[in-house]
């Protein structure tokens, strides 16, 4: 009778009882594998790169930070050393969204000599009562023989309802 | 099809979400990033982009870049193994935790993930032992989700009481109620609590629903209700319980299919109809339509048309017929084709594992007939590690081509460094060091001389100095002795003024002088080191750059070794989705060869009755 199979039991089976599958256990115990090769291997296909490319003593990177966001959407970055623009960088909802929830961006990698260089900053988006925004922030920074990293953060300034923009070295 | 299978896809998520939810990833939300490269993981990780989260971390620890978020740092590294489906190294990273902290709230926190990783993966005798060794520090999200996978636990082991008790002392969050509320009325009914457990039901479906999913979940108690007390032979409680469910949703088929048999255990079969054609224009698929197509002609025949049953059984037979014959097309066709490629067409691959589910089924003859099967969790498991391994392998071909561009960057750097060793060498054999320091100090003992004897003719600029030598000489010759004495006067005022000159500015020009003194020492203290580095890098960069070439070769094989072993596992995760689709397109077959048994069975009994014109007999149930 198939009423019998239209009974409480096998509804509450299949909305309770999630299992994996025995046949995959020897395929699934090699796939875990295969994936912690591939991560290994991925570890060190980046330090390669980094270890080739930007190798640390010339190494500088530049991340940024979101701290609330409430008086500032982010649009967009460029980003200036010595007066060269290094990057530009269109940010999607999900990036943002990202950086809002401690997410911290690497925007730039690159080299540089160790000396005395400048940082520029230009970030655009919409300010306070839905404005278009457009602040620009600066650093000058001595580059050592170490990698250097330097932080852009965005916050609000509650006491001024406006956004504010920092940057500041990292040892 | 679309919405039908995520209406499918829709009822296991609910089941499920609870677990699903990412305690530990709310977690690391709170308060401020202090290490950028852990911030930069979190980053990724937001993004749904697990796999460059990990490997960010993982670089990020063994370079030292994560100084203050050592321990978030592991419980994240071990989230995220667990949602790459690496349950081992997980279990290896949260007992690593353990090991190294004494701090008790973080002890609560990876016994906690332990227990969800085994409760993952089945284990749940371990999950339960692990959840056990919680004291009481977790963070109140955590500790409301607890009870709840401590119960889901004990239900997988067949522990109903025990789940009861668990979530009858659950607090937590509203929206999580309603879940809490149906599995405490499924756990009461199954340690047979019937009364209570009916309580919690029909609160539960009596609950007024403030979004879909709340909608689909009172839907779905009211179902098991409807059932439950169709099972205990109370079909007007059934009914009532029964038509609280939505027409459109999930358990609306199954509701519809159980209105008709409470109507026709009321022996209203001709109500019991409305409800049962209604599934008729309904999807061909589904079990409950399947069943419908039998029990219209049933109740036909028990209102005694029987002239009208023979023509809906004959009806229902040819739709199995029909529906076989297109289920042996799809089993022909899957056995030929791609299945595995043709369900991943619609797929996303830029879509991260965690929140994925094929939510889009092309329109192909034999994925027709999978969505049931794709709700299912190991199928969904395996779809899951098919597009992981493809991932991984579009992954490794990139580095392919990546490691090759490296490899010529490093030949074109040791050429470059080549061509450029004459030119440096050149440069650094005209530096010397030592003489820029002998000058350095022939200056200092020339400085110390002049103020030793405040020597004020050493410090005068060299206009002053022209004019002192020219006063000098024309003391020193007979000329100025000779001239009249107002002409010996002038000189004499003029070389006085000059010595006053001097004099006057003697202590700022000393001052002046040491302080460039102090600034070419700090000049020449960098030469030497810079001097040093450069000779270094000279010396060095041949071997660094061999030492990169080496480092490429030994990963090239690697990489390709890996491609080789991903596409074997692709090619057997496939084979093992393909036997399931298999398997499963076979059961519907057999349901569908039983359900025309029955329609068969029941029209020979229709012929017979007709053919004696004996006092009408009663057909038998569908799945009878």
């Amino acid at each position: 009778m198939d009423m019998k199979r239209m009974r409480m039991a096998p509804l509450l089976i299949a909305l309770l009882c999630i299992s994996p599958i025995a046949a995959e256990q020897s395929l699934d115990t090699r796939i875990q594998d295969l994936r912690q090769e591939i991560l290994h291997l991925n570890r060190e296909l980046f330090m390669l790169e980094e270890d080739l490319l930007f190798p640390a003593n010339t190494q500088v990177a530049v991340f940024l930070s979101m701290d609330v966001g409430e008086f500032f959407a982010l649009d967009s970055v460029e980003l200036k050393l010595n007066d060269r623009v290094v990057t530009r960088y269109l940010y999607t909802p999900r990036e943002v969204d990202a950086l809002l929830r401690g997410g911290v961006q690497q925007l730039y990698l690159g080299n540089l000599r160790s000396g005395s260089h400048e940082l520029v900053a230009v970030f655009t988006g919409k300010g306070p009562h839905d404005r278009d925004y457009r602040r620009a922030t600066s650093l000058n920074f001595e580059k050592g023989i170490g990698a250097q990293f330097v932080e852009l953060k965005i916050s609000d300034r509650v006491s001024r309802q406006q956004p504010e923009f920092l940057v500041r070295e990292w040892d | 099809m679309t919405s039908r299978l995520h209406r499918f896809l829709f009822a296991t998520f609910t089941a499920s979400a609870l677990m699903q939810m990412p305690a530990w990833a709310q977690e690391l939300t709170a308060g401020e990033v202090r290490d950028l490269h852990f911030g930069e993981a979190l980053f990724h990780f937001y993004q749904n982009d697990y796999f460059t989260s990990l490997s960010r971390l993982l670089i990020a620890r063994e370079a030292g870049r994560i100084i203050h978020h050592k321990d978030d740092a592991e419980l994240l590294a071990g989230g995220l193994y667990l949602q790459f489906g690496m349950h081992d190294e997980a279990e290896r990273a949260f007992r690593q935790l353990l090991d190294e902290s004494s701090d008790p709230a973080l002890h609560d926190r990876v016994w906690f993930q332990l227990g969800r990783a085994h409760y993952r993966q089945g284990k749940h005798e371990a999950a339960l032992t692990a959840l056990e060794r919680v004291e009481g520090h977790l963070p109140a999200y955590a500790a409301a989700e607890m009870p709840l996978l401590q119960a889901q636990g004990n239900m997988a082991l067949g522990r109903y009481a025990a789940a009861a008790r668990l979530l009858e002392d659950w607090q937590g969050p509203a929206d999580w109620l309603p879940y809490m509320r149906y599995n405490l009325g499924v756990a009461l009914i199954r340690s047979g609590d019937d009364d209570r457990g009916i309580e919690q039901l029909e609160a539960l479906g009596r609950q007024p629903a403030r979004n879909d999913e709340d909608k689909a979940l009172r839907d779905r108690a009211n179902l098991a209700l409807g059932y439950t007390w169709l099972q205990q032979s109370d079909p007007q409680r059934a009914l009532e319980m029964l038509q609280r469910v939505r027409l459109e949703g999930a358990s609306a088929n199954r509701a519809l299919l159980g209105v008709g048999w409470a109507k026709s255990a009321l022996d209203d079969h001709a109500g019991a109809l409305l409800p049962w054609r209604t599934l008729w224009a309904r999807d061909r698929l589904d079990g409950a339509v399947q069943e419908s197509l039998l029990a219209v002609p049933y109740a036909l025949a028990r209102l005694s048309a029987d002239s009208e049953a023979v023509s809906a059984y004959q009806n229902a037979l040819a739709a199995f017929d029909a529906e076989i014959r297109r289920l042996d097309a799809a089993m022909s066709a899957a056995e030929a084709g791609e299945l595995v490629d043709a369900l991943l067409v619609a797929d996303d691959p830029e879509r991260a594992r965690w929140h994925w589910q094929l939510e889009e089924l092309p329109l192909s003859s034999e994925s027709r007939y999978l969505h049931a099967l794709i709700a299912r969790h190991g199928f969904q498991e395996g779809l899951g590690h098919y597009r992981d391994l493809l991932a991984l392998g579009r992954h490794l071909d990139a580095w392919h081509e990546r490691l090759e561009t490296f490899g010529h960057l490093v030949e074109a750097q040791v050429l470059a460094a080549q061509q450029r060793a004459p030119v440096v060498d050149g440069r650094l054999a005209v530096i010397d060091a030592g003489a820029l320091v002998a000058r350095r100090d022939a200056l200092a003992a020339r400085l110390d001389a002049i103020a030793e004897g405040r020597d004020v003719v050493g410090l005068a600029s060299d206009e002053e100095l022209e004019f002192w030598k020219l006063l000098e000489e024309l003391e020193a010759g007979p000329a100025l002795a000779a001239a009249p004495e107002e002409a010996r006067e002038r000189h004499r005022l003029l070389k006085g003024h000059l010595l006053w000159q001097m004099d006057r500015d003697y202590g700022y020009r000393l001052w002046q002088q040491q302080r460039a003194l102090a600034e070419l020492d700090e000049q020449l203290a960098k030469v030497e080191p810079r001097l040093q580095r450069v000779l270094e890098i000279r010396a060095d960069r041949p071997q660094e750059l061999e030492a990169l070439a080496e480092r490429i070769d030994a990963l090239s094989p690697r990489i390709d070794l890996l491609k080789d072993r991903v596409a074997l596992a692709r090619t057997e995760q496939a084979g093992q989705l393909h036997a399931m689709a298999m398997t499963w397109l076979k059961e519907q077959r057999q349901r569908l060869l039983a359900y025309q048994v029955q329609a068969h069975f029941a029209l020979a009994t229709l012929y017979d009755r007709a053919a004696t014109a004996a006092p009408p007999s009663p057909v038998a149930e569908p799945g009878s």
